[in-house]
């Protein structure tokens, strides 16, 4: 039971960003390989104005988000928005370019420390079997709470019912009217909020280190490839199953004796990557266009 | 200074005889392979496990090295025929790392982070200039044979189905044929810098094979010129001088590493920017 607490803890965190990434893949077509950076960023201006300037930690929340959603419309104006028409693997290389930039300017400014938003809290409860600690219900509710209005957003208003549009047809949405060159920087900047509220999520419920970027985007990307490319509730469902298998992997004593490393872990990750591009390319859960 | 330029001879020979021989794969065939350092990996890995670790001779782990080489190979070639591009490029990072896992968890084979130290030299010359000279010459041994295979029929094969895989497929083109010959010659790069490297350095460790030097390779390819022999050379080894250079930069220690990576970020982007039309070409039009 406590491995299934765990996975759906881990699985918060990876939901809202694979969310984002899937959200901008289905759209765009395009992988942006400096989403775990954008995360970072969200987490540590958040930390930054929490902890240094004693800064109250909703406004500090607040404050992570809007710089995440910031960053995210300057990374799609210089390094998305020149390159994506004239063929969609550009970016991937200006994404990884930009993760190297954004990688070294963390490292500068917060250095290798580990940065802990909550340092203090240490507060658990236990029962049933399992322990979780009061602020991991909170972090798990407002993921919850948060997919719910992203999901009543794009389902149940007109803006989102544009987006929606964008998604199927673009040049069909953009001969009804749509703007879709606004739709695609609205839609890169929710993904980049939803990985900034990923990153305060990290810092919160542990600590934030420059190293984390990397794995945070390429456990996104196989809870998006599993999901289906592009379909975002495939995604955010994929990333608590993957986060589910890694947990059980790591914590199950394999036929009473064996045991596989914790180092291993995100390997796991990997190989649902893998497996699924092997067998089933198009994810489990395939989003399809409709057809005239 | 002498030997500062010799190391950075040796270094970005070295690099070379791999960014040559990827640029066949990414550069010249476009395909979005970001697993040259699963190659790499295994091939060192291969070669020196055996040699240090279970006392064999040399011989003996190259024919390994070569065998887990030629295995890699063929399954890379396999996948990148099989999937997507993108999805290809996904999958061979991860690759990558669940390789660099391994490698790091295994300690008793690998040595985990701590890596595989005394690895013998050899025959090789044990001085900075020898074997800055044995290097050189093997550089020019690979840039010979890549500059004929670059102006065989293969290299113009690769570039057709770069273009536009149908249209030379249905000129008898095959793209497996194709596939697998493009990363052979990116492993015969990759083994030849595992013979070189390691003994240079008399350590074999994951931190060299770690996923900010694959994009180093990507960095020399897009900077020289996708396709480009003699550019990606050029590139390469401005890229490694410049690369060891700012270690003498007057800056703080703990900032190398970020100032690094800052500039190559910068160097990455601003490559693509310029070739942002030949990078991933459009097909031609008449």
């Amino acid at each position: 039971m406590q491995l299934v607490i765990n996975a759906f803890i881990a699985g918060s965190l990876a939901a809202l960003i694979a969310g984002g990434l899937a959200f901008v893949y289905g759209i765009l077509g395009v992988f942006n390989l400096a989403l775990g950076q954008i995360a970072l960023i969200g987490g540590y201006t958040t930390w930054w104005l929490y902890q240094v300037h004693s800064v109250p930690l909703p406004v500090s929340i607040i404050c992570g988000m809007a710089f995440g959603a910031l960053v995210s419309w300057l990374i799609f104006e210089v390094f998305i928005n020149p390159f994506y028409k004239r063929h969609r693997f550009l970016p991937l290389v200006t994404t990884i370019a930009l993760s190297m930039i954004l990688d070294a300017v963390i490292l500068m400014v917060f250095r290798e420390r580990p940065r802990s938003i909550l340092p203090g809290v240490k507060e658990q409860i236990s029962g049933f079997g399992i322990t979780i600690s009061p602020v991991q219900i909170v972090m798990i509710c407002t993921t919850l709470v948060f997919l719910f209005l992203l999901a009543y957003f794009l389902h149940s208003t007109s803006f989102g019912r544009k987006i929606r549009a964008v998604t199927q047809n673009d040049i069909a949405a953009s001969s009804l009217g749509i703007r879709s060159g606004l739709m695609h920087r609205i839609i890169f900047i929710i993904s980049g909020v939803l990985a900034a509220a990923g990153g305060i999520y990290i810092g919160i419920d542990t600590s934030l280190t420059p190293v984390l970027a990397f794995s945070l985007t390429i456990k996104a990307y196989a809870a998006i490839i599993a999901g289906g490319k592009g379909n975002i509730w495939g995604a955010i469902l994929c990333a608590y199953l993957i986060s589910l298998l890694e947990q059980f992997a790591i914590g199950v004593h394999w036929f009473g004796t064996f045991y596989i490393s914790a180092g291993y872990q995100q390997t796991v990750a990997l190989l649902v990557i893998i497996l699924f591009l092997l067998w089933k390319p198009n994810g489990l859960f395939v989003s399809s266009s409709r057809k005239a | 200074m002498i030997q500062f330029l010799l190391h950075v001879l040796v270094i970005s020979s070295v690099t070379s005889c791999v960014t040559l021989g990827y640029n066949f794969v990414f550069g010249k065939g476009k395909i979005l392979h970001f697993g040259q350092l699963v190659q790499t990996m295994v091939a060192a890995y291969g070669l020196w496990v055996p040699i240090t670790q279970y006392g064999q001779p040399f011989f003996v782990g190259l024919c390994i090295s070569i065998s887990l080489l030629l295995i890699v190979t063929l399954l890379l070639s396999w996948l990148s025929m099989r999937l997507e591009p993108d999805g290809y490029g996904v999958l061979s990072i991860a690759l990558h790392l669940i390789i660099i896992a391994i490698v790091l968890n295994w300690n008793s084979v690998t040595r985990g982070a701590l890596g595989i130290p005394k690895i013998p030299r050899g025959i090789l010359p044990s001085t900075t200039f020898g074997y800055a000279i044995v290097c050189v010459a093997v550089l020019a041994a690979w840039v010979f044979f890549l500059w004929r295979v670059d102006k065989g029929s293969f290299s113009r094969n690769l570039s057709a189905l770069s273009e536009n895989e149908w249209h030379a497929q249905s000129l008898g083109v095959s793209r497996a044929r194709v596939h697998a010959i493009a990363f052979s010659i990116a492993s015969g790069g990759s083994l030849i810098s595992s013979i070189l490297f390691s003994p240079y350095q008399g350590l074999l460790t994951p931190s060299d094979f770690h996923f900010p030097q694959m994009i180093f390779y990507v960095m020399c390819v897009v900077a020289g010129g996708p396709g480009k022999l003699w550019g990606v050379l050029g590139a390469t080894t401005a890229l490694v001088f410049l690369r060891e250079g700012i270690r003498f930069v007057s800056i703080s220690p703990s900032y190398i590493g970020p100032v690094q990576l800052l500039l190559f970020g910068a160097i990455l982007f601003i490559s693509v920017w310029i070739r942002r039309d030949t990078v991933f070409p459009k097909e031609r039009k008449i």
